[in-house]
């Protein structure tokens, strides 16, 4: 059984690696990287050398290739002087040097030589997984600015509510677990996950960051900081970073130079407005669906199953993005409801009903049909006819017998329910301007973002994966029959 | 006659169904008496409406179905008055119980044994939790099952097939009915089962004391368990009588052709014997005798007029032409005349009466 | 029972009981209701009202998306009335020659409405007929041979798990917005859910008693495919095609109304749609009828295939 568990969190995790290799070779290799830079306004505004530098610059920092100039080829070379005077024979042997390791040499207009080397797929893609995963360790402050005099160690320490967290001296971070507000509660600095820097939309943000952090504007909260200081600051202190060089500010706030913080903002982050809608719709989805599929089971034939069949099939039938504005049209005109999200913003309830509504009608239809086919083939079943002839009522056989067997192949699909979800938020978020991990994914696309479009589908291809994995592993606590090593699927 | 003591009697029993906008006629006219406490084994190839006939004892026939005509007396009611579900959830379990041919399905796969059990026991006899637990568990170990404290928790597919029909039967027995049907119990199981549970439901059929309807087209099952033997053809019954009316004194050339198709009767080299031809569609009206088109005696008369009922003992009837004065004498066929003796002689051969 | 003995006090004639032999042909008579496929197919579809209507309408759209821009020989790309004012937002149903108006650049929303809804269709069609193609050959194989499902469980097990709409979408951005790469988009990984769904039937149906008889009695896979499973397949196979054409519509609505499906030379509903989208309060009709369009097409397609799948299902042809 473990060992069952360990191999499919395996088998999801090659899953999702292999679906981000390809994306991340399709996205390097088939889009021209020079489209990258036809959305940038500032590129367009240069001319000459420092257009070209720019353009280096850009490409490496997007992972595209990897660009030296000639003061870094120089500070390898034994004689960095003569190395910097163009043309000179020390110049030429260091660039030689470099066109040997595969590196391609060229001139700006003013002589001054550079080298870059383009990355090939496989090596972006290595470089990708290398970045990926970044352990915080008690060395870091040390390996980084070279500070030896900060004592490393871990300790359990008081934040600034009092709450216990884990807490480092000599890490990046200084606080490392802690408790915080905001979904899941528990939050971490140890691991950092690194998918590259967002370009051109908040440029020069890592990627994940964009997505993570709150919008908005900042909230100041009134707060307590170590040198005891009390006052209304939106700086977040549980995001703590080392900081080589304190200025006063800081100083009479923090007592160490743990003091590069985050802060607060008004609104949730993409990730969180993406959670609320789902989360919620999927809730409201379950409620009805599962009901309502039972209930046309029950009565089947009746006049609300043919009814509820109707409406299931057109649900299926209409394309989702009329379903999405007609659902919008008369939120707005019957309910005066916003048929944009930012109107109303995050702070009204309002600006929730109409697309939390859409979501869920995207999902019921699905799992209105499962539902109700499940309940009618456990109907159909032998036991269900022995029950009878035991002489139980309808109602009996239907609460004891039935339900028990449906609601197995149901948690079984609730992964899928999951991925509709996503498919639903992309349209539904971008067609509403949630700003939500949805609404970002056409926008990235749209503004050429690699890195953030490569970050989206990382995260919605694990979601998926590990949803699977997740209601898998759901039906062995509903089902006795199943010893989970001799079962490969639940749909078999 | 009267000191029999009948506990069920169908009276002028006709059942029809609905298949792709045509009308078939499952159950022609059939009427029978089911003596208390008697093994009564009813007969037939497929279609010949055994199974249709006994669900309408229990109200369970598919909903493309309906009983148009007759009357199911039953502890003094019409069964055939109740309307609803309702009505039919007292005499379902409770009072006539129904042992089904599959063990492996009959069973919930996610509901353990005891659960199963208990659940009757708490419906029908409005017992506790703890109460119904130890009835289920006494229940087990009669039906035969081993450790049953243990095996109370367990779920059907960690049984096997004879274990979960005995659970069946457990199940069945659970309310004490008056009357067992049992559809075709051992159809599903191992020849070495099959024995097994035959004598299992004959041992609790005494110790018990209910009814037992048999629905089987084994004529050995018939001939170790039976009282009474009724010969389904057509939707009618054509043929009634005791265990030693059928096997040794049949009137009806059908029940002649069942018998002779016996396998355990065919002998080295020669051919068995086979009922040619195919049952009569039943969206047809039939007319007059039934099985007439197939049968090697078949007189004028047979394609005319439906034979009526001939009683050749107090026992014993049959509805063929055959036993009509005017009726030329016919002999059954050589194979079935000789079947006592043949019948003994595998007995003596170490098996037993009706193993195939 | 047994008490009341039936007299045989009728005057019946002798001659009656003379032995009298049957025909066996009378003794094989089967008068089971007569049984066609195809016969109870079409009674079973033309026995439903909504499925003939939605017949009608779905054969109407899709003959009028076809044949008018033929007629019209619209092209979205030009726009001769661009300059002259007094062309643009024609309301609908004001002039015979626009009934259903003119957008933003004075052309006539009913000849672009029809061209953008045959090149959706024929997006739509290609891709589910890619999709079916390749979904039910390799589905066929896969059911078959054991060799091959240790494979292609792997494969479907990473590609279903991830949302086709998120596969689409990256597969346009990296291959280009097109007419060609969006119905590749489409079609590159929905035929492995076709394949498993019939990979799952043939499996049921592999094992069944006849087929297992047909293999002893050596008959070749082929024909076992062909003449015992495919058949059995059809409604199956229809169910799927219903669902495939209104989905993909759908996407493409979805995807070029987000900009990462067709490019801006191509005329289709869900250009329109987006096209349109900033007209919504203004000039309303040039967005809803688009959209309704799109909602009139996909539910008709849909509601005729799943009563034609409905109908060719052998099952349903019992009672």
């Amino acid at each position: 059984m473990r060992k069952y568990i360990l191999k499919r969190i395996l088998r999801s995790i090659i899953s999702v690696f292999i679906v981000v290799s390809i994306v991340i070779a399709m996205i390097f290799t088939l889009i021209p990287r020079t489209k990258v830079l036809d959305l940038d306004t500032s590129y367009r505004k240069m001319t000459g050398d420092n257009k070209t530098a720019y353009r280096f610059t850009t490409f490496e920092k997007l992972g595209y290739l990897d660009f030296v100039r000639i003061s870094d080829i120089c500070a390898e070379s034994e004689n960095p002087s003569a190395c910097s005077v163009n043309k000179s024979a020390e110049q030429q042997a260091m660039l030689e040097k470099y066109e040997n390791d595969g590196y391609t040499v060229e001139y700006f207009r003013n002589g001054t030589p550079y080298a870059y080397h383009d990355y090939t797929v496989f090596e972006l893609a290595l470089n990708f997984w290398k970045n990926l995963v970044k352990f915080d360790s008690v060395n870091f402050v040390e390996k980084t600015y070279g500070v030896t005099d900060l004592e490393k160690k871990y300790y359990i320490g008081k934040d600034e509510n009092n709450f216990p967290a884990i807490m480092c001296s000599g890490c990046e971070y200084k606080y490392q677990v802690y408790f915080g507000h905001g979904f899941p509660f528990v939050h971490q600095n140890m691991v950092k996950l690194y998918f590259g820097i967002s370009f051109p939309t908040k440029s020069g943000m890592h990627t994940l960051d964009v997505i993570n952090e709150e919008q908005g504007s900042q909230k100041a909260i009134l707060q307590t900081f170590p040198t005891g200081v009390e006052l209304e600051s939106p700086l977040n202190q549980m995001t703590a970073k080392y900081k080589p060089n304190v200025d006063h500010l800081d100083q009479t706030r923090f007592t160490d130079n743990y003091a590069d913080c985050k802060s607060y903002y008004e609104s949730p982050s993409m990730v969180e407005t993406s959670y609320i809608f789902g989360i919620i719709s999927l809730v409201i989805a379950y409620a009805i669906g599962l009901p309502a599929g039972m209930g046309m089971a029950r009565n089947k034939d009746g006049i609300w199953d043919k009814l509820g069949v109707a409406i299931i099939n057109f649900l299926i039938a209409l394309p989702s993005l009329a379903l999405i504005f007609f659902v919008r049209q008369i939120g707005s005109m019957v309910f005066q409801l916003p048929d944009k999200f930012p109107l109303l913003g995050f702070g009204n309830i309002k600006s929730y009903i109409a697309p939390i509504l859409i979501l869920s009608l995207l999902s019921l239809p699905g799992l209105m049909t499962w539902t109700r086919r499940y309940m009618i083939d456990q109907s159909n079943s032998d036991y269900v006819k022995f029950a009878k002839a035991k002489g139980l009522s309808q109602r009996e056989i239907f609460t004891k017998h039935i339900l028990k067997n449906a609601v197995i192949p149901i948690v079984n699909g609730i992964p899928a329910s999951i991925i509709l979800c996503i498919s639903g938020a992309l349209i539904t978020e971008s067609a509403f301007a949630i700003p939500g991990m949805g609404k970002m994914l056409p926008d990235a696309i749209n503004k050429m973002n690699n890195n953030m479009v490569i970050t989206l589908t990382f995260i919605f291809a694990a979601l998926s994966i590990f949803s699977v994995l997740l209601g898998d592993l759901l039906m062995t606590l509903v089902d006795p029959r199943i010893q989970l090593a001799e079962k490969k699927r639940g749909s078999e | 006659m009267e000191e029999k003591n009948i506990i069920l009697s169908v009276k002028n029993l006709e059942v029809k169904f609905k298949v792709r906008d045509r009308v078939l006629t499952a159950i022609r006219n059939v009427s029978l008496d089911f003596e208390e406490g008697k093994v009564v084994a009813i007969v037939g190839e497929s279609g010949s409406g055994k199974s249709v006939f006994t669900k309408t004892f229990t109200g369970m026939l598919e909903v493309n179905g309906e009983v148009s005509n007759g009357e199911i007396w039953f502890e003094g009611r019409n069964l055939m008055d109740i309307k609803n579900d309702k009505g039919w959830e007292e005499i379902r379990g409770k009072k006539i119980a129904t042992v089904f041919q599959d063990p492996m399905t009959s069973l919930n796969p996610v509901r353990t044994i005891g659960y199963q059990i208990s659940e009757v026991i708490m419906k029908h006899q409005g017992k506790s939790k703890a109460e119904a637990k130890a009835e289920a568990i006494e229940l087990m170990e009669k039906v035969g099952i081993k450790d049953a404290e243990r095996r109370y928790d367990e779920y059907p597919f960690m049984y096997s097939g004879g274990m979960r029909q005995r659970i069946v039967i457990a199940i069945a027995l659970a309310c004490h009915p008056k009357i067992l049907i049992c559809d075709e119990p051992t159809t599903a199981l191992d020849v070495t089962i099959q024995a097994q549970i035959i004598h299992l439901i004959k041992d609790l059929a005494e110790e018990y004391g209910f009814t037992t309807i048999y629905i089987t087209h084994d004529l050995g099952v018939v001939a170790n368990v039976a009282d009474y033997v009724a010969v389904m053809y057509a939707g009618q019954i054509i043929e009634y009588g005791t265990v030693e009316d059928i096997f040794y004194n049949s009137k009806h050339p059908y029940t002649w052709g069942l018998l002779s198709s016996l396998p355990q009767l065919g002998l080295k080299g020669e051919e068995l014997f086979a009922i040619r031809g195919t049952p009569p569609s039943l969206f047809e009206e039939v007319k007059g005798d039934a099985f007439a088109p197939r049968s090697n005696y078949s007189l004028k008369i047979d394609f005319e007029k439906e034979p009526p009922i001939f009683k050749v003992s107090d026992t014993h009837w049959a509805k063929t032409w055959l036993l009509d004065p005017r009726a030329p004498k016919v002999e059954p066929p050589a194979v079935i005349t000789s079947l006592h003796e043949r019948m003994l002689e595998m007995t003596k051969k170490g098996g037993v009466y009706g193993e195939r | 029972m047994s008490e009341k003995v039936i007299k045989t006090t009728d005057d019946l004639d002798p001659s009656m009981f003379e032995f009298q032999r049957a025909d066996d042909s009378a003794s094989e008579h089967i008068a089971a209701p007569k049984y066609s496929y195809w016969g109870s197919v079409f009674r079973r579809f033309f026995s439903n009202k909504i499925a003939i209507l939605m017949l009608i309408v779905a054969v109407t759209v899709v003959l009028f998306a076809f044949i008018q821009p033929m007629i019209s020989g619209y092209d979205h790309m030009k726009t001769p009335n661009i300059n002259n004012k007094s062309m643009h937002y024609i309301r609908p149903f004001k002039s015979f020659k626009y009934i259903f108006g003119t957008d933003d650049k004075g052309n006539s929303l009913f000849d672009a409405l029809w061209s953008g809804a045959r090149n959706s269709l024929f997006i739509a069609i290609a891709a589910t007929f890619i999709t079916e193609s390749i979904g039910i050959i390799v589905g066929m194989f896969w059911g078959f041979s054991k060799k091959m499902d240790v494979v292609m469980i792997e494969i479907y097990n990473v590609l279903s798990n991830i949302p086709t709409m998120l596969i689409a979408m990256i597969l346009v951005y990296a291959l280009g917005a097109g007419f060609g790469q969006l119905i590749f988009a489409l079609s590159v990984t929905s035929w492995i859910s076709t394949a498993y769904f019939i990979r799952v039937q043939v499996m049921i149906i592999r094992d069944r008693e006849y087929n297992l008889a047909s293999q002893c009695l050596g008959t070749p896979t082929y024909k076992i495919i062909l003449n015992n499973i495919l058949p059995y397949l059809i409604s199956i196979i229809i169910t799927s095609v219903s669902r495939d054409v209104p989905a993909f519509i759908s996407y493409e609505v979805a995807l070029s109304f987000m900009g990462v499906g067709l490019g801006q030379q191509h005329a289709s509903l869900g250009r329109m749609v987006q096209n349109y989208a900033p007209y919504m309060t203004s000039a309303p009709y040039l967005f809803w009828i688009p959209v309704i369009t799109t909602a009139v097409i996909s539910v008709s397609l849909y509601i005729v295939g799943q009563a034609l799948a409905d109908a060719s299902d052998p099952r349903t042809h019992m009672i």
